[in-house]
């Protein structure tokens, strides 16, 4: 046991030379230590090895979630009824052995784009007022709302768009935009609505990221060197010219950062977006169709498709594609935060 | 309109400015010789200061609304109402309280707590510590990220398949509980790595000068100083799993009272956030109402939870990548 720990000890921490005479020589030292070592001695290597073991067992955890994705859906994507193409099949039957989840990432797709689309105008100029402009007294407090906001359970947002968001698109919004001579005309206000739609799962979702954004931009903007202001407004900017095109030019990696990490937030909010999109299975043309997101679908059919197993891995499937989109944004944000330390020394 | 009228009006303008103080005056002064450049600066505050106005008018709506209904069952009288929401069973027809998911969400929480917590802080301690830095390092530190980022539904899905049936848990507390403790691993792991790497070198380098151990120094310098952090990062967690239902739609199951075994179907449990989203699909009036009453009393716990999180330490809150 203490020696297989040590051993895998050595393998981590010397890449080239002659590893096995070191760690023959690591093991042997560390059983000497412990039977003729004194208490400090043993204390800390048993301590050590105490550490190692909840070390590597959540990183096999970590390991495991991200590879067991993997291998659920490697069924499907084999098999003849599937295929590579079900990402850009558009027709969801699983009677009919059809699994296209092309739906999906088009429903997720359009209700984050309206989702950034709100909330980036909205985060980032929140976040300049709070970095820059807000009066000390009262933004202690705006920042202690922003952080409040994202601690709320998305069931109770879910909760607030259903009864909310939704007879309010139904009631107000809807004949509002559709009756109107003005907007009446653009094909993307057209179509019936009972409420649950594209636009209220984009709108619940925009109130959801807002938070992420202004509190990672305002760290961003707060980061952002005193000098740089004080030059800007020196040489005659306004103060609103300065936060705009000094400070925030300065601090766009972190920005950046701030609304890469949200989009991965928006393609994976489930509870939500379940309740208020209508999950109705069709591409949505306008914004008052219903639609269906990836998280949707696998919360809706799990439970029935636990004993089909093309089914199963075609939900699994698109659980796949979710993760590989979190990766994708995890590594987009990594790298904007590392140009920006390279090109301005700041996050 | 005469010359001479418009002039006295100058005048007497001037003199009522000339009475106001000071800095009202230069106020004045500045808004009367404006530039166009002086105005769409203006413009520019006024429409930031409107954007953070619009985002956090969600905020309050949204209380406002469950508090306006909530309150109502909160301060009734009827059955499951008042303080028998939290002392009483669903009982027939689910007329009375939610003390069930009161139970279910301790219960679960308990059990996340109890193997995620010890899990990753001993992990990120290990990692920080006693690992060299590395690409070894860098690679699990990108591994707790993605994990972190990963949609709540996918960790759902995966103790469905994996803890129900392959390892064939069965849904209850146990598969439950483990699900979330894996939701907490990356978030608790990065938190306390970052709150252990803000814990300056040298505090390290004198208590092994002064010929402690490495494990001394360890246990009682290094997680000593960064404990505000570690706290932190472990309150934001279970405040954030307290409300988590997706994962538990697959892994805990419902019961309309106390979980009564470990395994076994006794052992399901339901939860503040799965009763909420059971009763907001049911058209009973008094279910909807205790969604409301159940939405609020979830809400002050997990802001409760968030605040103290904050006064612990206000450096980690929100740490991204």
């Amino acid at each position: 046991m203490d020696k297989g720990k040590e051993m895998r000890e050595g393998q981590s921490e010397n890449g080239n030379g002659d590893i096995i005479s070191s760690l023959l020589s690591r093991a042997r030292h560390g059983l000497w230590i412990l039977r003729h070592g004194r208490g400090g001695a043993r204390v800390d290597l048993l301590g050590k090895i105490g550490l190692a073991i909840p070390a590597f067992t959540s990183i096999l955890i970590i390991v495991l979630i991200l590879s067991f994705l993997w291998f659920e859906s490697i069924p499907i994507l084999t098999s003849d009824v599937g295929g590579p193409a079900i990402f850009l099949e558009p027709t969801w039957d699983p009677n009919r052995d059809l699994y296209g989840i092309g739906i999906f990432i088009a429903g997720s797709f359009a209700s984050t784009a309206i989702a950034i689309g709100i909330a980036l105008p909205v985060g980032i100029g929140a976040a300049i007022f709070l970095s820059e402009f807000c009066p000390t007294k009262i933004r202690g407090a705006f920042r202690m709302i922003v952080e409040m906001m994202a601690a709320v359970p998305s069931i109770v947002y879910g909760l607030w768009a259903f009864l909310v968001i939704v007879p309010w698109i139904k009631e107000s919004l809807a004949p509002a935009v559709q009756s109107n001579p003005v907007t009446s005309w653009i094909p993307f206000f057209q179509g019936n609505t009972n409420g649950l739609s594209l636009i209220a799962g984009g709108l619940i979702l925009a109130i959801m990221l807002l938070p992420t954004v202004i509190s990672v931009s305002d760290d961003a903007l707060r980061s952002v060197p005193q000098s740089l202001r004080e030059a800007a407004l020196a040489l005659g900017a306004s103060e609103s010219e300065t936060a705009r095109k000094i400070v925030l030019s300065a601090a766009l990696p972190g920005v950046g950062a701030a609304v890469v990490l949200s989009l991965g937030r928006a393609v994976g909010e489930t509870m939500a977006v379940l309740m208020v999109t209508g999950n109705s299975l069709q591409i949505p043309y306008s914004l008052f169709d219903p639609c269906y997101v990836m998280t949707s679908i696998i919360t809706n059919q799990l439970g029935y498709a636990y004993i089909f197993p093309m089914w199963r891995s075609a939900l699994f499937a698109v659980a796949l594609v979710l993760m590989l989109m979190s990766i994708c944004f995890t590594t987009i944000a990594k790298i904007m935060i590392k140009w920006g330390s390279k090109t301005r020394g700041i996050v | 309109m005469t010359e001479e009228q418009n002039g006295s009006r100058l005048e007497r303008i001037n003199k009522i400015i000339s009475d106001v103080p000071q800095n009202t005056r230069s106020m004045l002064h500045k808004v009367r010789h404006a530039t166009r450049r002086d105005v769409s600066d203006w413009l520019f505050k006024g429409l930031f200061a409107l954007m953070i106005l619009v985002a956090i008018a969600p905020f309050f709506m949204l209380i406002a609304e469950i508090a306006s209904i909530g309150l109502a069952d909160l301060l009734g009288t009827g059955p499951g109402q008042g303080i028998e929401l939290f002392t009483t069973y669903p009982g027939v027809g689910l007329m009375g309280g939610v003390l069930n998911a009161i139970v279910g969400t301790g219960t679960l929480v308990a059990i996340a707590a109890a193997v995620g917590i010890p899990l990753s802080i001993f992990g990120a301690v290990y990692i920080n510590e006693y690992s060299r830095p590395g690409r070894m390092r860098e690679i699990v530190e990108f591994a707790a990220d993605v994990l972190a980022g990963i949609p709540s539904i996918v960790f759902g899905a995966f103790g469905f398949t994996f803890l129900v049936f392959y390892l064939n848990i069965g849904m209850g507390m146990v598969a439950g509980g483990l699900t979330l403790a894996f939701m907490m691993i990356p978030t608790v792991m990065r938190t306390t790595q970052e709150a252990l790497k803000q814990v300056p070198l040298s505090l390290r380098e004198a208590s092994l000068a002064l010929g402690a151990t490495k494990w001394k120094t360890t246990w009682s310098i290094t997680i000593r100083a960064a404990f505000p952090g570690i706290i932190t990062g472990v309150l934001l967690a279970i405040g954030r799993v307290m409300g988590e239902t997706a994962p538990l739609i697959f892994t805990a199951g419902n019961n309309l009272g106390a979980p009564t075994s470990l395994v076994g179907p006794g052992s399901w449990v339901a939860s503040m956030p799965f009763t909420i989203w059971a009763y907001i699909s049911d058209p009973r009036p008094y279910l909807q109402m205790r969604a409301h009453s159940t939405a609020l009393a979830l809400l002050l716990i997990v802001l409760a939870v968030d605040i103290v999180a904050n006064y612990a330490s206000r450096k980690i809150t929100r740490r991204i990548v």
